[in-house]
């Protein structure tokens, strides 16, 4: 078998874990232990959140190089889970690189767009129970859940019509800060922890998976995409604050139109 | 007392779970790694009922969502991003850091700087409380290892017999 056919698997391994959420050092890791099954010597891989890169010597003494720009979609952690499977089977010698790579062009190849009922679900639950951790009643788990499941719905609209994460970022923060402060005015005897709603339904929005990949890629060494982790936490953390903050100012201007 | 663990416990066992399918975990992961999630959570509450410290009710919140996902990732045999990611989210600074960009851009530097450096000590102490979690769980399979190795070359010995 031509050695160079070997970089194909250990491409779309790394590939498809990066895209779908996963850490770096899973990246490298993978990579290396599907290349040291395959027989490859000198397998070296250099993983960063935006691109990958590989290399293997060839027997004939040649290096086979690499260069992989990627694009981090949607978080599927199933996905990240399955092809660590792939290559834990590749290490045990239950799969050779064909089927290795037949197997991973099949979770690639697989279009699973999660239902939007079931993400609109999800964002609810999430949203009402955050809104309780953060200081929230029961009636707040209510009200913050639908608001939850609002935004999804909008973000999710927002989504279909190829708007980028950004805009769906500051709409959803805007309206997740605008509604429950304009239902408190309008009516205060409902008595709504006001902050905790507000804290619920941002939850969904702010950038858990990020931080805690900045904390692991950081604990293990991996200062670079640590850093890069913990800007895009703190990006996506300040276009949450700034959706929120048009929705106060503008609940300024409508406060005297609501009194 | 009671009630307020209850309640702690279950609405983080909802928040959990809602963020279990948002960042699409295994269907079979979804109920484990929030129940792991509560328990971390709720302990993180209780701490904090009996005075601790926030930092240290949330390293001791991380250490136990760690242990609890390095358990589980073993058992399930499903990736750890799954049970860590997962565990931790209840303290993950999210609203903190959100907190202090609001701050800092309604024109507040003290008190966003005040709610920037009390997230990055959140950060730390999660960061503390994982590799914690990480280094005894390792401590802990080794110690394992090494007892069945023993149970195995005791066995494989002829003549030996237990004292």
């Amino acid at each position: 078998m031509d050695q160079k056919q070997y970089m194909r698997p250990l491409e779309l391994a790394g590939r498809l874990i990066m895209e779908n959420g996963g850490e770096t050092y899973r990246v490298e890791e993978t990579v290396n232990r599907m290349g040291a099954a395959f027989g490859l010597k000198g397998v070296e891989s250099f993983a960063v959140p935006s691109g990958i890169f590989l290399s293997f010597e060839c027997d004939d003494g040649s290096t086979e190089t690499a260069v992989l720009r990627v694009h981090r979609g949607d978080t599927d952690l199933e996905r990240v889970d399955e092809v660590n499977r792939i290559s834990r089977q590749v290490e045990a010698g239950e799969l050779n690189c064909e089927e290795a790579l037949e197997a991973l062009e099949e979770i690639a190849g697989e279009n699973r767009i999660q239902s939007p009922a079931l993400r609109m679900a999800a964002a609810a639950v999430c949203s009402g129970g955050f809104a309780v951790m953060f200081g929230g009643t029961w009636k707040d788990f209510l009200f913050s859940s639908l608001l939850g499941l609002f935004i999804e719905g909008i973000t999710e609209l927002l989504r279909r019509h190829h708007l980028q994460s950004m805009v769906s970022l500051l709409f959803g923060s805007f309206l997740a800060t605008l509604i429950p402060i304009c239902v408190s005015a309008l009516l205060p005897g409902l008595s709504l922890v006001t902050e905790a709603i507000i804290a619920g339904a941002l939850m969904p929005m702010l950038p858990g998976l990020a931080m805690t990949n900045a904390v692991s890629d950081t604990m293990r060494g991996d200062l670079m995409s640590g850093i890069s982790h913990f800007a895009e936490a703190v990006l996506t953390a300040a276009l949450v604050a700034g959706g929120a903050l048009v929705a106060a100012a503008q609940f300024r201007v409508m406060g005297g139109m609501i009194r | 007392m009671i009630r307020g663990l209850l309640s702690a416990f279950v609405s983080s066992l909802l928040g959990t779970l809602g963020f279990a399918v948002l960042l699409r975990a295994p269907r079979r992961a979804w109920i484990p790694a929030s129940v792991s999630g509560a328990l971390a959570f709720t302990l993180y509450w209780f701490l904090m009922q009996v005075g601790a410290s926030e930092a240290s009710a949330i390293f001791c919140g991380s250490l136990a969502g760690s242990v609890l996902g390095h358990i589980l990732s073993m058992r399930m045999k499903l990736i750890g991003t799954i049970f860590n990611a997962l565990g931790i989210v209840a303290f993950v600074p999210g609203l903190g850091l959100y907190r202090c960009m609001e701050l800092l851009a309604m024109g507040n530097p003290q008190e966003g700087v005040q709610a920037g450096v009390a997230a990055m000590v959140s950060i730390l102490m999660i960061a503390l409380g994982l590799s914690m979690g990480h280094w005894c769980f390792r401590v802990f399979r080794r110690s394992k290892r090494k007892g069945r190795q023993e149970k195995r070359r005791r066995d494989s010995t002829p003549g030996f017999t237990a004292s």
